[in-house]
């Protein structure tokens, strides 16, 4: 396609949201502000064993409280509805219902749930369900279960391992044997999740008289709900409407098909419409944590630096998740490379239950982990060799004149100077003259460290990938679909299967329906969320992986396109014009060069929808198309096993500053740049919002956040006393560049940019640690790097 | 156990029989239909359910209805003009100052007892002041703009 930007240039402009005015008011819709009549919530009795077997349960106390309407336990959500459907068939399949039947498998699992007229009142009757719990011993170290030890979730699949498997891309053995040296190191990720700060929630409504199911749901993934609720509802998905509000926050958190199940039996059940929403702790404990895991990483080198070769073994931590394992392992094939040019590469995986809450989606899924893997070892084999980080780093980038460029794994690189980008972030940073300052500073007894982290984001899964792991393909590809309508009136409309969780996608897609229609954005009203009744959509629909920019842009500017070109025919018909003599603008179409030639949107919509007579022979009447596109970059698994499993790649390169205090161990962010490329900018206000706040994550994870179990699978840190956010006093002014390289493959050139800070932002903090207590020989293998985790250092240093 | 409270809420008088245990933040939003003062945590930490108390910022989820017979509370409703937006608000808008939005009304609430103590606020002033509120998509870096922008217009506005 043509590149957008005319006539009006809106696309590339720093707009305002639009949702903005609504927003700053208070005048958001979320979830927990819809209130139908006769509403009635849910409170949930979880467990509070990481693995126990339900002995015995009686609700008689709790059901005669007055303003309990219903109470559905595991056992009955299993009578009444099927299993969800798990993205990897496991080797015996295992029913995985929405509440827990007979046994709960991580602390926080509900096993039943309470409807009554307040919440307050369900919570009193969920208290007073007496439970007969036997404590079952519990599955909390992912490597043990990796190696066929500790206790079973599922006895009937015979291990905690739901997949292993060796990857070999390249010639491994040959690359390690001609190798100068190899660096092995061994690193761990820990559990932490983006916790969007609207918590998840839904309500869901019954009708008897059609069979028919209504939900609302600050879902991310609507598409793969609408499916998952009618096979797990036995009803048809015709009979199902899902409808999502503003969503505040999702970073792939706002999932659990389960909650609205439970909804939906109740719903039924009472024949009145079912909200629940979960608390803080409920959402900390039981929601969605990003995996955590070790990563055995052996990388091999020329003596000039030169990667010859890379060998990854990887154990996840899946915690319960039988819905989506492996997606943590998989997504990693990603960026195993990194922006490096790497021959051979051998990924060693392991997928493995453990009684801990589910993990899933969390912004960058698994890539944090992978690049925090490779950038620590780029930063130790640097040390090892004497070169300077940024110069290893440099040797080592695939050429802006290898693009696109075809990875070991199947990924494809699209386009991007990478050298450019850390070159244009370190002279932004001042490297040079901020590593004389921390040389100075060092000789004042300040611990100044630096570090460097790089990236490529990509954008767009691919779910072609599971190929790998099933042996056989089920949904595949990245796409997504749209609408554009010109009203009776002429006023414009669009929408989108993708519901935006804070994306701005009112007013970018405004400003490419503009362009594209000649009229301004604050004359498109998009629609707010998803209403699968309305809102076209696809299996594949949701705001997940990064996509919006490389296929939901595809999506809109074809619909767009489709409208333009009737009201082009239109015109041409009634104008007694050549259709190449029109252009859009200023609202309408306009014979070029003859002023006072022309007819409004709002003339030719007169035509379309009332005076029919007056269109072309042959035309339809109306002014409404939709529009499904796909990424052209996804292709199915090949016969060595390549698979591009994510799609468009931006890139970034993060230096940051940090001061660690050697009285508490305190790490203070003094300076953090970040350049980045996410291809053409549709709207930079929005792009640099997203790398702050992707940023911030990326500062989170690497020095405050941590799901931490005990041994027992205790969670420790279930509020945000214990589980530590960064505040406006961590966080400090990131200062953003930028490159802009456009993708060759994407409608608009734009890539990704969502997950870009977040994926090097941990490994960028973590190597500016470890450069900052250089003079102890500390070497950071894991996070977050606690004020008690520096200071132990520091002592046991000081001790030895 | 219920009570009758009597307190005023955005200028209005308001008059309500409530349960003793109801948190402001849930009379405010169910029984005032206030919805814009949003719960993120329930337990006092992130600041996305900030009111003015008495002109004081405060968490609506810590306090009581019963507790706040006979104050004043403004929430982010009461804050916003009838028509258009207040110039705090314009300056979250033209900052690109929220994402999702839902830290926001409280964002604005602090950074509205910040400007009227304070007109001149510093970088620092300012993270001190909204670093009791939790906002999960921005990293801060656009409100912190957004607040110091409408400190510069309220001066030049006299
Ligand atoms: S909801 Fe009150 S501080 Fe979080
Ligand atoms: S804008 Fe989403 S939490 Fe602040």
């Amino acid at each position: 396609m043509t590149p957008a930007g005319e006539p009006g240039g809106w696309v590339g402009r720093a707009y305002p949201l639009k949702e903005a005015a609504r927003l700053v008011a208070g005048r958001g819709r979320f979830l927990d502000d819809l209130a139908p009549a006769r509403l009635l919530h849910v409170a949930m009795l979880r467990s509070p064993h990481a693995h126990a077997r339900i002995v015995a349960l009686d609700v008689t106390a709790a059901a005669a409280l007055p303003g309990v309407a219903a109470i559905l336990t595991g056992a009955q959500a299993a009578a009444l509805s099927k299993p969800i459907r798990p993205l990897i068939p496991t080797a015996v399949p295992i029913g995985d219902w929405c509440l827990a039947a007979d046994r709960a498998r991580f602390v926080g699992e509900p096993i039943v749930a309470v409807a009554a007229v307040d919440r307050a009142t369900a919570e009193d009757a969920a208290e007073a369900i007496r439970v007969t719990w036997e404590v079952l011993p519990a599955a909390v170290d992912a490597e043990a279960g990796a190696r066929g030890e500790g206790p079973l979730l599922y006895p009937e699949l015979g291990s905690n391992v739901v997949w292993h498997d060796t990857l070999t891309y390249g010639d491994v053995d040959a690359a390690f044997a001609a190798a100068d040296g190899v660096l092995r190191e061994r690193f761990e990720m820990q559990r932490y999740a983006s916790t969007p700060l609207e918590t998840f929630g839904c309500i869901a409504a019954y009708d008897a008289g059609t069979d028919a199911y209504t939900f609302w749901s600050n879902d991310q993934r609507p598409g793969l709900t609408m499916s998952i609720l009618a096979e797990s509802l036995g009803v048809p998905q015709s009979r199902l409407r899902l409808t999502c509000p503003d969503i505040g926050g999702g970073f792939g958190n706002k999932r659990r098909p389960a909650w609205l199940l439970v909804c939906a039996l109740l719903a039924k059940r009472t024949g009145r419409s079912v909200k629940f929403v979960e608390d803080r702790r409920e959402s900390l404990t039981a929601l969605m944590h990003a995996a955590g895991g070790v990563m055995e990483v052996a990388l091999a080198y020329r003596a000039d630096g030169t990667l010859l070769g890379l060998s990854v073994r990887d154990v996840t931590d899946e915690g319960k998740n039988l819905v989506s394992p492996t997606q943590h392992n998989l997504i990693k094939l990603g960026n195993i490379a990194n922006g490096y040019r790497i021959p051979a590469i051998r990924y060693e995986a392991w997928s493995v239950l453990t009684n801990k809450c589910p993990t899933g989606a969390n912004r960058g899924i698994g890539k944090p982990f992978m690049c925090f893997a490779i950038e620590r070892s780029m930063a130790l084999l640097a040390r090892r060799l004497g070169l300077d980080p940024a110069e290893l780093r440099l040797r080592n980038y695939v050429g802006v004149d290898e693009m696109p460029y075809r990875t070991p794994t199947g990924a494809e690189y699209d386009s991007g100077d990478y050298h450019a980008t850390l070159r244009a972030a370190l002279a932004r940073f001042r490297y040079a003259e901020r590593r004389r300052e921390q040389v100075e500073g060092r000789g004042r007894g300040r611990l100044l460290g630096i570090g460097v982290a790089t990236s490529v984001e990509p954008a767009g899964t691919n779910l072609a990938s599971y190929e790998i792991i099933t042996g056989r393909r089920a949904a595949s590809g990245s796409a997504e679909a749209a609408m554009v309508r010109i009203e009776p009136d002429g006023r414009v409309r669009a929408a989108i299967g993708d519901p935006p969780s804070g994306q701005g996608y009112e007013t970018v897609v405004a400003q490419i329906v503009a362009d594209e229609l000649g009229v301004a954005p604050d004359e498109v009203d998009v629609a707010r969320g998803f209403d699968s009744a309305t809102t076209p959509w696809l299996y594949l629909s949701g705001n997940y992986s990064n996509k919006f920019s490389v296929t939901d842009t595809g999506a809109v500017v074809g619909a767009a396109r489709r409208v333009r070109d009737k009201l082009v025919r239109l015109a041409a018909h009634r104008l007694e014009a050549d259709p190449v003599d029109l252009e859009l603008r200023d609202g309408a179409v306009r014979v070029r060069g003859v002023p006072g030639r022309a007819l409004t949107l709002g003339e030719l919509a007169r035509t379309a929808y009332a005076d029919v007579l007056g269109l072309p022979p042959g035309e339809q009447p109306g002014l409404e198309a939709r529009h499904a596109h796909q990424n052209p970059l996804a292709r199915p698994m090949d016969a060595a096993r390549r698979v591009p499993s994510q799609l468009v790649f931006a890139n970034a390169a993060h230096c940051c500053l940090v001061e660690v205090d050697p009285g508490t161990g305190g790490v203070r962010i003094l300076a953090y740049v970040v350049v980045h490329d996410c291809g053409r900018e549709l709207n930079p206000l929005i792009v640099e919002g997203m790398v702050h706040g992707s940023t911030a994550h990326g500062i989170g994870a690497a020095l405050l956040e941590e799901f931490r179990y005990d041994e027992h699978g205790q969670l420790l840190t279930s509020t945000f006393m214990d589980y530590l956010k960064p505040t406006a006093l961590d966080v400090p002014d990131i200062d953003v560049g930028r490159l802009e390289h456009p993708s060759p493959v994407t409608p608009l050139g734009a890539k990704g940019v969502g997950e870009g800070g977040a994926i090097p932002g941990p490994a960028a903090v973590a190597n500016a640690v470890e450069d900052a207590l250089a003079p102890y020989g500390v070497t950071v293998r894991a996070l977050p790097l606690t004020p008690e985790t520096v200071w132990r250092w520091l002592a046991a240093s000081r001790g030895a | 156990m219920s009570a009758r409270v009597r307190l005023t809420v955005n200028g209005e008088a308001v008059e309500r029989d409530v349960e003793a245990r109801r948190a402001l933040s849930d009379f405010l939003r169910e029984d005032l239909g206030l919805t814009g003062t949003h719960v993120g945590c329930e337990h006092g930490v992130c600041g996305a359910c900030t009111v003015l108390v008495d002109g004081w910022s405060a968490r609506a989820c810590l306090l009581l209805a019963a507790q706040c017979e006979g104050a004043a509370v403004t929430t982010i409703e009461g804050l916003t003009p009838a028509a258009g937006l207040s110039p705090l608000q314009e300056a979250f808008r033209a900052c690109h100052g929220l994402q999702c939005g839902f830290c926001t009304p409280g964002m604005i609430v602090v950074a509205h007892e910040l400007l009227e103590g304070n007109p001149a606020p510093s970088e620092a002033e300012i993270r001190e002041a909204i670093g009791g509120n939790l906002c999960m998509c921005t990293g801060y870096v656009t409100i912190v703009r957004a607040v110091a922008l409408a400190a510069r217009g309220r001066r030049a506005g006299g």
